[in-house]
């Protein structure tokens, strides 16, 4: 099923020249795979092949950020994406990604409580995507409000799909703009 | 040496043309920004002072971090340096293709035969691609490969961006006769 597992990581030591508060590594890993429903016009029931294939997805790519990152406990942000091929729907991917049988299998296996933050996007073999990640028990946590770039030069062809797990060991290097609690009440009339 | 980041990139490759690739091959490249040791002096005569400082320092920080992301024995390698654009190519050049970087990759890996390498000038998210070549005999056609990667953020005008890729095996499926098959 898998054509290839990509991985990127990435370890920001300084910001404008100076040492970052936090050393924290960001990961994303990809597993780029046949469109289960390439060729077959519009399918309408799409649990059955996301029940089939997601959960094999969501172990592969959960194993992968916990290697990354070195153990579950490391793992304090996460997030998910997917790309889908020019030959098929948004629509596929979200049936992959956006379904108990990837979302909550990667929750569990990452220790996480937090609903999975998300970017989709359909492109040619080669398409960037952005991925955000917050916080895996609260995701209201700002400090932990990140993204990061992954790009595979050859995938998805159009029958291909790309199934994304991103997570971060940490808060953003030098992160500081407070949070809920320590925000001043701002409203639009104040404002205008 | 003024490091920015570090930026690791491993593809496992389960098949091609429809086949299954067995074992998996594994291909994988680390990249480190750093600021161009060069910027803002203008056009400098002699590069060895900085060369003597800064190269041994990237092949230390590049040439473990590889083989361990690679997680195999290394069969392939090659290296890269993308300069911003405020910046030369010899600058990169310099980094990449004195002794002082590339040996502690051929100690890391074993190796013998030259590292093969891009250099260019370009812009932050430039895509390039790192040439390998089989780590001690060049002539094994198939080992002959390339990885293509690309940081989103750099290199910025005065940073360079120095690369070591590594591959566990060598293309997968390769089916070319040997070079001395025509010889």
């Amino acid at each position: 099923m898998i054509r290839k597992l990509y991985t990127v990581a990435e370890d920001i030591v300084t910001e404008l020249g100076a040492p970052v508060d936090h050393l924290t590594r960001r990961v994303a890993a990809a597993a780029v795979i046949d469109n289960p429903w390439a060729g077959l016009g519009r399918v309408d029931e799409l649990a059955e092949e996301a029940a089939r294939i997601a959960p094999a997805l969501a172990r592969e790519l959960a194993a992968r950020l916990r290697g990354l990152l070195g153990g579950v406990d490391e793992v304090e942000a996460f997030g998910k994406a997917a790309i889908v091929g020019l030959g098929g729907e948004l629509e596929h991917g979200a049936a992959l990604i956006h379904t108990p049988y990837f979302g909550n299998v990667l929750r569990e296996l990452v220790d996480g409580s937090s609903i999975i933050v998300f970017s989709d996007d359909r492109g040619p073999a080669g398409n960037p995507l952005t991925v955000p990640i917050w916080h895996k028990t609260a995701a209201a946590t700002r400090s932990h409000y990140q993204t990061i770039q992954l790009r595979i030069p050859d995938a998805p062809r159009d029958d291909e799909l790309v199934v994304v797990a991103a997570a971060a060991s940490g808060p953003r290097p030098n992160a500081r703009i407070g949070d809920r609690t320590t925000d001043p009440a701002v409203r639009l009339e104040q404002l205008l | 040496m003024k490091l920015r980041k570090i930026v690791t990139f491993v593809e496992d490759l389960h098949r091609e043309g429809g086949r299954p690739v067995d074992p998996i091959a594994r291909v994988a490249v680390v990249l480190a920004v750093i600021e161009n040791p060069w910027a803002g002096q203008g056009f400098v005569a002699d590069l060895a002072p900085l060369i003597d400082e800064v190269a041994p320092q990237l092949g230390e920080l590049l040439a473990p971090r590889v083989a361990a992301a690679l997680e195999r024995p290394i069969e392939a390698y090659g290296k890269g340096a993308i300069v911003g654009l405020d910046g030369e190519i010899e600058h990169g050049s310099a980094l990449i293709h004195t002794l002082k970087f590339g040996d502690h990759f051929r100690k890391v890996a074993a190796a013998s035969t030259l590292l093969p390498a891009v250099e260019k000038r370009a812009p932050a998210g430039t895509v390039f691609d790192i040439p390998l070549k089989h780590i001690t005999d060049a002539t094994i056609r198939s080992h002959h490969q390339s990885v293509e990667v690309r940081v989103p953020d750099a290199p910025r005008a005065d940073e360079i961006v120095i690369g070591l890729a590594a591959a566990a095996q060598g293309r997968p499926l390769a089916r070319l006769a040997p070079l001395s098959t025509e010889q």
